[in-house]
């Protein structure tokens, strides 16, 4: 059966960790995109539509909750993982509140890590699901009453509003 | 980098030895001060006592030995001249020849009680004609009789016998006189009883406890007091011949006696006066009285003393006790505050330590994937080895850390040795304050002068301070920053100084910001005894800590230390 990969943005400023982790999640079948530091997280994403992103929370120039704030920003359904080396959970507590998924506190079972990536994802297409769903509801809505030229304006206007 | 593994717990007891050693030594030094000044007053009154009494006493038993000899003398004086006035009188042959010398005997006792008998002898020592209560003395012959010798012989009248028992087994003493007319010799003798004499004597001493006696020229009694002896026993005071008048000591069953003399001009008896001598400390009275008061005061200042001493001992202990409870107190927060300036890092040591551990876990589950046949990798073991590099690598950094952690949780002695402390500086910044500081998007800027000179301090106690200060400025930056570590020698200083481009302090917070217990970070976050003890650690390098700060700019903050000479 041929399944639909996950694509996920891991990010990270420890070069050894990033790549070990991202080839084991290459391994379980995740479309893994790397990037040591937050602003090449954010041109990446600019470039390419991730579902999840994995981002560490403390690293040089931008840090986690920068990165976590601009990607939520940008793109609606991303759903971000914040990773964290840091004694204290007040910080990844922080970014749970400011829109990430969840955080998980290093070093880490694997298997923990892709339960919670498949939460985010499940929790991203719900989400997805939903927000179609209204879509399509409204396109309906649409379609009932108006004349084809008003029902293309509005599929125009809906267009707009999902980036 | 030096440094000392030996952990030296100070020894928080009490020697218990010491203040008993310290017992002693207050009541000994008390006793001196209070008891032996007295003491020593109080031996010099009984000697200065008893040297008067004994000089006075010598006065008293020789001018009573004196007295009673002199008495004595004129008693015996008058007994002869009552003798010689009998013999002497010119109906003296008449009575005689009548037989009649009752007559002579009741004018005697008229004269004195002392007279016993009477006893008329011719030349040939035969009791001729005798008066008295022994009439079986008549006829007698005592021409053997010493007596009777030394009066024949000798050109004095009369002669006065010692005591002596003789024929009527009744000690008594003879006076005989003598009268040569036309050749013929006549004798009268009479004989006396002593125990009217002693009598005589005793009515004339005046003082209790002096003791009368008499001996002859051989020692022996004459005249007693029983508790002495018995009369005609050997005396035990056997006084010199000269002088005639003296004094002299002797012991009698344990006791010791004094006695004054005088010798008779009559006969050589002599009158010996003496009382046992006085105790040194009990004689009389008065000094008992003394002794009892002394000894009372003694024992009051004793008393005294003792709890003197041991209210001293008590408060030198407290004092001690209060000294080492200040001095626990301090090691207990110079402790936490180094706890605390390590506590302060130690979310971002925690980060430090479990980045590579996550390096280690992944890399290891990563191995195990790559021959995990289940992922066909195909991989040849060599393939494996950059991981494995990636894991040591890993465990070593994390080990440095915890390493270097441990420098500051140590609680050592103070230890001063001669450092450079740019070595020191680099180490510690090496260690994981770089790395923190970078994370945490602080540019740190190092201006260490090179071949500064050495400066006398502890290394572990340096460090702390200098991580406190760097704290400080990363807790004043508060996101991205800078912070300038600087060193350089300044005249005979070495100087260092942490600069940050922080939030500053105000004048108000100035004034209290080495005080203990004052801080600013939120509670739970700061002790606020990093500056307080960084300052006590630096003063007691010799050193100081100076601040300048600008609110809303930065703070700088300068250790100054002095030069190793």
């Amino acid at each position: 059966m041929e399944e639909k990969k996950i694509k996920l943005l891991v990010v990270d400023d420890e070069v050894q960790f990033l790549d070990s982790i991202s080839k084991r999640l290459e391994l379980r079948g995740f479309e893994v995109t790397k990037a040591t530091n937050g602003t090449e997280a954010i041109d990446l994403a600019r470039k390419k539509k991730f579902d999840l992103a994995l981002v560490d929370l403390k690293m040089p120039g931008l840090d986690g909750k920068q990165v976590l704030e601009i990607l939520k920003s940008e793109h609606k359904y991303i759903e971000v993982i914040i990773l964290t080396g840091h004694g204290s959970l007040d910080s990844a507590v922080e970014c749970t509140k400011l829109g990430a998924f969840d955080y998980l506190p290093k070093p880490y079972e694997l298997e923990d890590l892709i339960i919670k990536l498949k939460e985010a994802y499940k929790a991203r297409l719900e989400k997805k699901f939903r927000d179609d769903k209204e879509k399509m509801d409204k396109i309906f809505q649409i379609a009932l009453g108006n004349s084809p030229l008003a029902i293309l304006e509005e599929l125009k206007k809906l267009d707009n509003e999902e980036k | 980098m030096s440094e000392t593994t030996k952990t030296n717990i100070p020894n928080f007891e009490i020697d218990e030895e010491k203040y008993r050693t310290l017992y002693r030594r207050q009541i000994f030094r008390l006793l001196l001060t209070y008891v032996l000044p007295l003491f020593l007053l109080i031996l010099f009154f009984q000697i200065e006592y008893n040297k008067i009494h004994k000089e006075s006493t010598i006065l008293h038993l020789k001018s009573t030995a004196e007295t009673q000899a002199q008495t004595l003398d004129l008693f015996l004086r008058e007994r002869v001249v009552n003798l010689l006035n009998l013999i002497d009188d010119p109906k003296f042959d008449e009575h005689i020849l009548k037989n009649n010398i009752n007559v002579f005997l009741d004018k005697l006792k008229k004269d004195s009680e002392a007279f016993i008998d009477l006893g008329y002898f011719d030349s040939s020592g035969i009791q001729n004609l005798y008066a008295g209560p022994f009439p079986n003395l008549r006829n007698i012959n005592y021409s053997n009789e010493q007596w009777f010798k030394t009066l024949i012989s000798n050109p004095q009248r009369y002669v006065i016998t010692d005591i002596y028992m003789g024929f009527r087994n009744l000690p008594h003493f003879t006076i005989a006189v003598k009268k040569s007319y036309n050749g013929r010799i006549s004798i009268l003798r009479a004989t006396l009883d002593p125990t009217k004499i002693y009598n005589f004597l005793l009515s004339a001493t005046i003082f209790r406890d002096v003791l009368i006696t008499l001996v002859n020229k051989e020692g022996k009694f004459q005249l007693t007091n029983p508790r002495l002896g018995n009369v005609l026993e050997r005396s035990p005071f056997l006084p010199p011949q000269e002088p005639k008048v003296g004094f002299s000591e002797i012991v009698i069953n344990r006791k010791t006696f004094e006695f004054g003399y005088c010798w008779l001009t009559q006969t050589e008896w002599c009158v010996i006066a003496s009382s046992e001598k006085q105790n040194f400390f009990f004689g009389s009275s008065f000094q008992q009285t003394t002794i009892i008061i002394s000894f009372l005061t003694i024992l009051f200042l004793f008393i005294v003393i003792l709890v003197r001493a041991k209210k001293i001992v008590e408060f030198e202990k407290e004092k001690e006790l209060a000294e080492m409870e200040k001095k626990l107190a301090r090691l207990q927060l110079e402790h936490a505050s180094k706890l605390a300036a390590v506590g302060e890092l130690a979310a971002g040591i925690a980060h430090e330590i479990n980045n590579p551990l996550a390096i280690i876990a992944s890399e290891a589950g990563l191995i195990k994937d790559l021959i995990n046949p289940e992922f066909k990798q195909n991989i040849s073991l060599s393939d494996l080895t950059p991981h494995l590099d990636n894991i040591q690598q890993s465990a070593f950094r994390a080990r440095d850390i915890t390493r270097k952690l441990m420098t500051f949780v140590r609680r050592d002695d103070l230890k001063l040795d001669s450092y450079d402390v740019n070595q020191i500086i680099n180490e510690l910044l090496e260690g994981f304050v770089e790395h923190e500081l970078f994370v945490s998007n602080i540019i740190l800027e190092k201006r260490l002068q090179p071949n500064l000179p050495k400066v006398w301090i502890d290394a572990n106690s340096f460090r702390q301070v200098i991580l406190n200060l760097l704290n400080n400025a990363k807790d004043a930056i508060n996101g991205p920053g800078k912070i300038t570590i600087s060193t350089y020698q300044d005249g005979d200083h070495v100087k260092i100084s942490v600069k940050d481009t922080g939030c500053g302090i105000s004048q108000e917070q100035m004034d209290k910001i080495f005080l203990p217990f004052y801080t600013t970070k939120p509670v739970g976050k700061g002790t606020g005894l990093g500056l307080s003890v960084s300052y006590n650690i630096i003063k007691s390098f010799g050193g100081t800590i100076q601040v300048e700060s600008i609110v809303g700019k930065g703070s700088n903050f300068t250790i100054v230390l002095p030069i190793q000479k």
